[in-house]
This record gives C-alpha cells, structure tokens and sequence, in this order.
C-alpha cells in the first residue's frame, strides 16, 4: 500500500476530534463591557474566549471518565501489582521514543536527540521491548517531548485555551502537536487499527492511574475545578517547553522580576524532567 | 608585568562576583529555614495514629510559622485585592487560611517512606531567595519542590510553592480570579463561595 492511500485511510480518525474546533464559533463567551476594566483585563488574562464551549467538553470529558475510563482504572489499579504497573507504563513510554527523538531534532537539542535515540534502542532491547527501563539504571534519564513543545520553540503562538473531546485540556498549537506527532510516529504507519486503539486506550489508564489521587483531591477541593485545571495545563506546559528550567519572569508572590538567567537555569535545564 | 598581573586579578575578582554571588549568607539562611521547616514538618505530620483534629492542628501551626498567608491571601485576590474593601480584605484572608489548611492537610497525610532534600538555592534579590528541594518516593521518579522565600530582620516566611513547575499561589489565584468573574466581578461572590467550601466538611 502506497502512503498517500494509507494517510487517507489514518488520518480522518484523528482530524474528527479537531473538526470540533468548528463548534467552537457557537460557543463564544462575550467579552465584557470596555467601560469595566477589571473585567476586560480579566478577560484578556484568562485567554479563554470560547470558555462556555470549553466548559460543556470538560463537562463532557468528565462524564466520559466517570462512565469509562474512571472505573476502569480503579480495577487496573487494584488489580495489577505495582512492579507491572511500572512495566506497561515502560512499555508505552518507550513507543514514544521515535517522537521524543524526531522532535529532540525540530528542536536543534542534538544531545537529547542522542540520548532519546539511545534509550530507544536500549530498552527495545535489553529492556525487553520496552518494558524495563534500562537505560535509567544505567543513568540515562528520560525526557519527554512532543511537537506542541516545538511549535512553541519555534515561537508560535499557544492560541487560546482549548478543551478537546477526549484529549481534554489544549491548545490550537497543542491540537496541531498532537496530529503532528501522530503522523510522525511511525508505529502510526506500522501497525494495524486494534493496536493503535489499544495503544491509545492503554496510555490513557496508565496516564490517569498515574494521577489518579491528585484528580480526585483536584476535584474535592477546588472552589472551581475547570478554571483549576486551565491554569494548572498552562503551567505544566511552560515547565515542559522550558523542560523543567526555571522560569525567568514568572510574577508571584515576593517577587517581581523572578530568577535571573544564568548558570542555575542552564544547570537545572540539564536536569531531566520527571514524568507527569 | 604589573600591569598583566593587575589583569588577572581584575579577572578574578570579576569571575567571583558573577558566579560566586548565587550562593550568599542570605540564600544559605532560607535554605536552612526551608531544611527545617521540611524536617519539622515530616517529623509532625508524618506521626501515625494521631487524629485528624491533631493533624490538621498541628498543620495550621506550621502554615502560620512558615508562611507569609497575608501576602499570599493578598497576591491570590490578583487585581481584584486593589477593588476589595477593607471588611473584604479580612473576612478574605480568614477564609482563604481556611480553604488552604482544608485543601492540603491531607496531603501530607502519607509521608512514610519519603525522604526531604534540599538541593541548593539562589538569591533573587536582597530579601527574597529560591530553594530547589526534592522528596524522594521508593520506586518513583523524585518530585521537585521550589520555595520562595522572603527574609526579614533575621524572619523567613514562605511566599510560593511551585511543585514541578507549577506554583500553588498562581494556581490558586487563576482560580479564585475565575470565580470572581463568574459571579459579576464582585469579590464578594468569591467570599460567599469560599464560606461555602469551608463550612462544608
């Protein structure tokens, strides 16, 4: 089969989530009156003009989660002792190495490139297929990356806040990082359909296993959960994009300018960034 | 040769003030602080068998010694401290005291088994320094604390925690900003809803 045949049968699955966006001029939130300055800076902070949208896909998503993925995830958790919990999420976190690889490159990170390389090959082999991670033992830390992260290394712009069906929070540069690096896995092109479902539905159980007590405490105490978990994606992605660096101007509390660059940043930049 | 020596020295001179600065008296008294704090609070929270009445007694009583909450309480309203009135500003700070010993006592509940590091730390500016921290779980990847700091007359107080990179005090002020907004911009509304989750459990 030739590829233009086989991108015309993979890729519509995954624009149908994207052609939601075209829901989104139905739900536009209307702007504040000019004349209410608070409001309109406000406003303009939050970033978020299509938040009544944004509000019935979390809605939705989490209506999804508490049918699905929730209960799902509460027998996986029960059930499958830890150590093989570790080993799935090895397992499906190595697949991603093509990408974090491809996308090391996009982004001039040569080194990273090499060591994402270097992982790969490692733990597709003396890993098992992936599901040990022996390259960690061996002091070859992981690092994540994704084509959303490079967009933003390439300076363009996030776009306002979005909330996919399914993928949850997002961006337009985060929805186009996700096709992108779904076209550039090549297990995407090497695999049939069931393995690419499993795949996905695999990583979403580890993933939410994973942050299973932090969703369910976010929930329980937040004053106001949607707006909690918008500023909690926007920062988790900046620490991704600087990968884990510490941020040079970020206005908090006793501080108004934050940390200076230099030498400290540089060094913490080296230091990998833990798994979310 | 006098000259070439003058050089040197000026070069010297010049590599200790760029890059020995980072690590002055000051930082070294925050990351002290926050090493005690952290081992104080371990040691006191990580206690088995004690109620949760206790814990969260014991938990208040770190928060208000460790943390500078007015200024907090104050940088979580965002722009809308500067609208507030005065009655306002104070019912607030009570209450955003409250939510944040409710919300986050019971994370402190497991910490059998973690241990506290603290890395290095940096000054920001005279007053004001960052210490990089770690806890460290079996079998898991480690999670990185940052603590910003503020120094006073010889006084540490906590003004930020960012936990892998995300703040608790933007977080927070994202929030509460959010919920202002949805009820007309009137603080009041955030009051009214924080008076709500605080009486609930």
């Amino acid at each position: 089969m030739n590829v233009s045949s086989k991108f015309k049968r993979r890729v519509p699955g995954t624009l149908i989530p994207l052609a939601f966006a075209g829901l989104l001029l139905a739900g536009c939130a209307a702007a504040p009156p000019p004349e209410d300055k608070e409001a309109v800076a406000a406003f303009k902070e939050a970033n978020d003009p299509y938040e009544p949208f944004n509000r019935a896909m979390l809605d939705f998503n989490l209506a999804l989660d508490k049918a699905i993925l929730r209960p799902v995830t509460s027998v996986y958790l029960e059930v499958v002792p830890d150590p093989l919990q570790t080993n799935v999420h090895n397992f499906l976190q190595n697949l991603r190495g093509p990408v974090i690889f491809a996308n090391d490159l996009f982004q001039g990170e040569l080194d990273r490139a090499g060591t994402a390389l270097l992982r790969f090959t490692m733990n597709s082999t003396f890993g098992i297929l992936g599901i040990n991670d022996f390259a960690a033992e061996v002091g070859i830390e992981k690092h994540d990356e994704d084509f959303g992260q490079t967009l933003a290394i390439w300076e363009v712009e996030s776009g306002p806040y979005l909330v996919l069906p399914i993928f949850g929070p997002s961006s337009p540069r985060d929805g186009v990082g996700l096709l992108a690096d779904t076209l550039i896995d090549p297990f995407t092109w090497l695999t049939p359909l069931e393995y690419r479902i499993g795949r996905s539905f695999g990583t979403a159980v580890d993933k939410r296993a994973r942050n299973f007590d932090q969703i369910n405490d976010l929930e329980k105490n937040s004053l106001d959960f949607y707006s909690a978990v918008r500023s909690l994606y926007r920062q988790k992605r900046r620490d991704e994009i600087r990968n884990g660096a510490l941020p040079t101007n970020n206005p908090v509390p006793g501080s108004l300018s934050g940390v200076p660059d230099g030498k400290f940043g540089d060094q913490q930049s080296k230091v990998t960034p833990t798994e979310r | 040769m006098l000259r070439s020596s003058f050089m040197v020295l000026g070069a010297i001179a010049l590599i200790v003030l760029v890059y020995g600065a980072p690590v002055n008296a000051a930082a070294r008294d925050a990351e002290g602080f926050i090493r005690d704090t952290g081992n104080k609070a371990f040691a006191s929270l990580s206690e088995e068998g004690i109620s949760k009445v206790e814990r969260t007694k014991r938990f208040k009583e770190l928060l208000e010694e460790a943390f500078d909450l007015p200024r907090i309480a104050r940088f979580t309203l965002g722009r809308y401290w500067r609208v507030a009135t005065d009655t306002e500003k104070r019912e607030y700070i009570g209450l955003f005291e409250k939510f944040i010993i409710q919300a986050y006592t019971k994370r402190f509940q497991d910490l059998s088994g973690k241990k506290f590091h603290v890395l290095q730390s940096r000054d920001v500016s005279a007053t004001r320094a960052l210490v990089l921290t770690e806890i460290v779980i079996p079998n898991q990847p480690a999670i990185k604390i940052n603590w910003r700091v503020r120094s006073k007359d010889d006084k540490h107080k906590i003004t930020d925690v960012m936990v892998e990179g995300i703040s608790m005090s933007v977080t927070q002020r994202d929030e509460f900003v959010s919920v202002i907004r949805q009820t007309g911009g009137k603080v009041a509304g955030l009051i009214k809803a924080l008076r709500k989750k605080t009486s609930s459990n």
